[in-house]
């Protein structure tokens, strides 16, 4: 790993910053840089939706994210910058949720680190999301259950069926 | 032993210091404590689904404790529930 950046980030204190990411992967030697950003919409499985919270456990949640880093260095195998940032709290509609950017010499290596680090968070970091709704009721979304002793490098089970497809 | 678990997500419900404590015998698995924890919340918070919880998994603040793992003595866990970021 060439540099790697990993945070989480209260949104009451600040909010996710994409220029800093992509600042951040950029090299000299590197000719593509992925990123993906998650924001907050205004709609879930027909429902509108006002905000989010996400509830972190932060230590571990920022431990995954080094070796999600890892994983996606022997991946692509090649060199590569990586930013792994995910908010903290109270978001609103527009609010960036999630910010991942990979720096590489080529694009295919900077779409793949970026991709498998998003998916990874997304399906084994330790955070929940809980929707709240145009109505006034409030939801923690269904998720990934990480207690099969094999799952989190596998992944052999189907995510299709829990909706949390942003 | 006492274990102090940190709760998180939908399992904050369970009990508003955000934390609970359960007495586990000594030489437990993973898998024993959860069972301990779905008769405990059955009692101490019956809101909180019994599935919910089978679907939880264990960690200390570096990793994730699969079922057949020992109950780490002092040390505090935290229960997660299925994750849903990004």
């Amino acid at each position: 790993m060439d540099a790697l950046h990993v945070a989480v980030v209260e949104r009451r204190v600040a909010a996710l910053d994409v220029a800093a990411a992509l600042d951040f992967v950029a090299d000299p030697r590197f000719g593509g840089i992925a990123s993906f950003i998650g924001r907050v919409r205004d709609h879930n499985v027909g429902r509108v939706v006002t905000g989010i919270s996400y509830d972190l456990f932060v230590p571990l949640a920022l431990n995954q994210f080094r070796a999600i880093a890892e994983r996606a260095l022997a991946e692509v195998g090649a060199p590569l910058k990586l930013w792994i940032a995910h908010a903290k709290g109270d978001l609103a509609i527009g609010d960036v949720a999630a910010v991942v950017a990979a720096g590489t010499p080529h694009r295919d290596e900077a779409f793949r680190a970026c991709r498998l680090a998003i998916e990874a968070v997304k399906r084994e970091s330790p955070i929940w999301k809980q929707e709240h709704y145009v109505d006034g009721d409030s939801a923690w979304s269904e998720g990934c259950s990480l207690c099969g002793d094999d799952r989190q490098f596998t992944h052999a089970h189907s995510h299709a069926a829990h909706g949390h497809d942003r | 032993m006492k274990m102090s678990i940190a709760l998180f997500g939908a399992l904050r419900e369970a009990d508003a210091s955000g934390t609970m404590e359960l007495d586990v015998p000594a030489g437990s698995t993973m898998a024993e404590l959860r069972e301990l924890l779905v008769a405990h919340l059955a009692v101490q918070a019956p809101q909180v689904s019994a599935g919910l919880v089978r679907r939880c998994a264990f960690a200390t603040d570096e990793e994730i404790l699969h079922n057949h793992r020992e109950v780490p003595a002092g040390v505090a866990l935290a229960v997660l529930p299925p994750v849903s970021g990004g």
